[in-house]
């Protein structure tokens, strides 16, 4: 039924430049900008304080109370519910574990390369 | 470095030059020997103890509050104008029920922060997921701000770069709930005054022990390890100045009076009681510590005798009369004080002594105030 899929929850930009930081709210699918949110259910600070740590608040019994009035979860919110163990770990977490571990290990390679390079030509 | 102490605290250091083999130059600083904190933190738990009716009783007597201290003003932070006291004529009634209302606000002001065994350490794996390894190299903290959950029920997790997902430790659960639901006066760092231990030392070399209480109690929670460091500290250097008086009539003498008879060391406090001419409270003393311990001699007694005095009214300053009553129960306490310093206390001579002298007084006393009765043809 649409009155089902009119409601979603995203992740909102507030702070200000090079300051990034967001809202875990709910709101109508085809908000503007310049409209209020429904309810705002959290926050997601993306950059690590001086104990590099991310924080995130979520308000779980609300959360459940939307999720039972049919809304969806977007991507984003998706991934750090499924850190938090509310959700199962999303897919895309996997992926980007993935990937960085791919990532590190071709970095860890180049860098055997590089040092066996010097080490002959030395 | 010797040098530097040299520098700060002049007055306090002294060099001694030693002249043998080799010369060498040994700076013995005078500031005292750093106290160790001892904290409750053994196989046995202080809380029942603490919390029970009859040793919270003996406490708030112990406190021996005196309203002029404990309505004193304190601050006028956050009120602009200071209110000049009203006047009333009031009937005798009337005058009674303001004093109960006071006697509540008392109760109140003088409630004591509690004690509680040291915390054990949160260590709880809730998953693992391997396959999450490299996802991050910074920790995901999650807090549920679900309204109206207490801090100390608040679900704090964390999910680690190894793909652990614990429960959080208890001085990361503190940190969270002042970031999202902060108290008043609390900080979220360590203030200086108890982390940097110089600043904290001349706090108590100034003899500023209710402000390093008060500001613990806001700080930390009971159970921390820090907050019983703080405060052990505390009390020990009060126990060795004997600054009691300094905590009376303040909700921290409770504490004090419970944290030296919980760890033995409170047979100074009973010589103060004494010399000061406090039988009754050195009753009440020894009383706490039969009803903690239960390790004196004739501490059946103790319980009927503390019975007896609680309904007595605070002795704030050493009686000028006396009633047949009175001093039939001050006997008794003097009786049971001999016999407690007897059999139990580590100071005996020096009690002894303290005893005797408020035995002299005592009788005087007695003798000047059954003259007047007679002078008076009341008897």
């Amino acid at each position: 039924m649409y009155v089902y899929a009119m409601y979603l929850e995203i992740m909102i930009l507030t702070g200000c430049t090079n300051r990034p930081f967001y809202h875990i709210s709910v709101t109508h699918r085809r908000r503007l900008n310049s409209q209020p949110v429904i309810e705002q259910l959290g926050s997601y600070d993306p950059m690590p304080n001086i104990n590099n740590e991310k924080l995130v608040a979520l308000n779980l019994e609300r959360l459940k109370y939307w999720l039972g009035q049919g809304a969806h979860v977007s991507n984003p919110v998706g991934e750090l519910l499924g850190l938090s163990g509310f959700f199962p770990i999303h897919p895309r977490s996997y992926m980007a574990a993935w990937r960085n571990r791919r990532i590190e290990r071709e970095n860890m390679a180049k860098q055997l390369e590089l040092a066996e390079k010097s080490e002959t030509a030395a | 470095m010797s040098l530097l102490i040299r520098r700060f605290v002049p007055t306090k250091t002294c060099n001694v030059v030693l002249k043998q083999n080799e010369p060498a130059i040994v700076v013995i600083s005078r500031r005292k020997l750093s106290i160790v904190p001892s904290m409750y933190d053994g196989e046995r738990d202080p809380a029942p103890k603490f919390f029970s009716s009859y040793v919270q009783k003996l406490l708030k007597r112990l406190t021996r509050p005196d309203f002029s201290k404990v309505f004193r003003k304190r601050t006028n932070s956050g009120v602009p104008v200071l209110k000049t006291p009203t006047y009333k004529f009031l009937t005798s009634d009337e005058l009674e029920l303001e004093f109960s209302k006071a006697r509540l606000k008392a109760d109140k002001l003088l409630q004591m922060p509690p004690v509680v065994k040291v915390h054990q350490k949160i260590d709880e794996v809730l998953s693992q997921d391997p396959a999450l390894v490299g996802y991050d190299t910074a920790k995901y903290l999650f807090t549920d701000i679900t309204f109206g959950v207490a801090n100390e029920h608040r679900l704090i997790i964390e999910r680690d770069p190894d793909g652990f997902l614990r429960s959080c430790d208890h001085d990361v659960r503190k940190r969270l709930n002042q970031v999202y639901f902060p108290l008043k006066g609390r900080s979220i760092k360590e203030p200086l005054m108890f982390s940097d231990s110089e600043k904290f030392n001349n706090l108590l070399d100034r003899e500023k022990y209710e402000f390093v209480l008060d500001r613990a109690c806001v700080q930390y929670e009971p159970d921390e390890p820090n907050y019983q460091r703080v405060t052990s500290i505390t009390y020990q250097h009060i126990d060795m100045n004997k600054k009691y008086d300094l905590l009376r009539s303040t909700r921290h003498f409770g504490p004090l009076a419970f944290y030296l008879t919980w760890h033995q060391s409170m047979d100074s406090l009973m010589l103060e009681l004494l010399q000061s001419g406090a039988v009754r409270e050195a009753v009440l003393l020894a009383a706490l510590r039969y009803a903690i311990h239960s390790d004196i001699a004739n501490g059946d007694v103790a319980h009927a005798l503390t019975e007896e005095i609680f309904p007595s009214p605070v002795q704030l300053s050493k009686p000028e009369q006396l009633s047949e009553a009175d001093i039939d129960l001050d006997n008794k306490c003097i009786e049971f004080v001999q016999k407690y310093i007897v059999s139990n206390s580590s100071m005996k001579s020096q009690q002894e002594l303290a005893l005797q002298g408020f035995r002299e007084y005592y009788q005087q006393l007695v003798e000047l105030s059954r003259g007047l009765q007679k002078a008076h043809g009341k008897v």
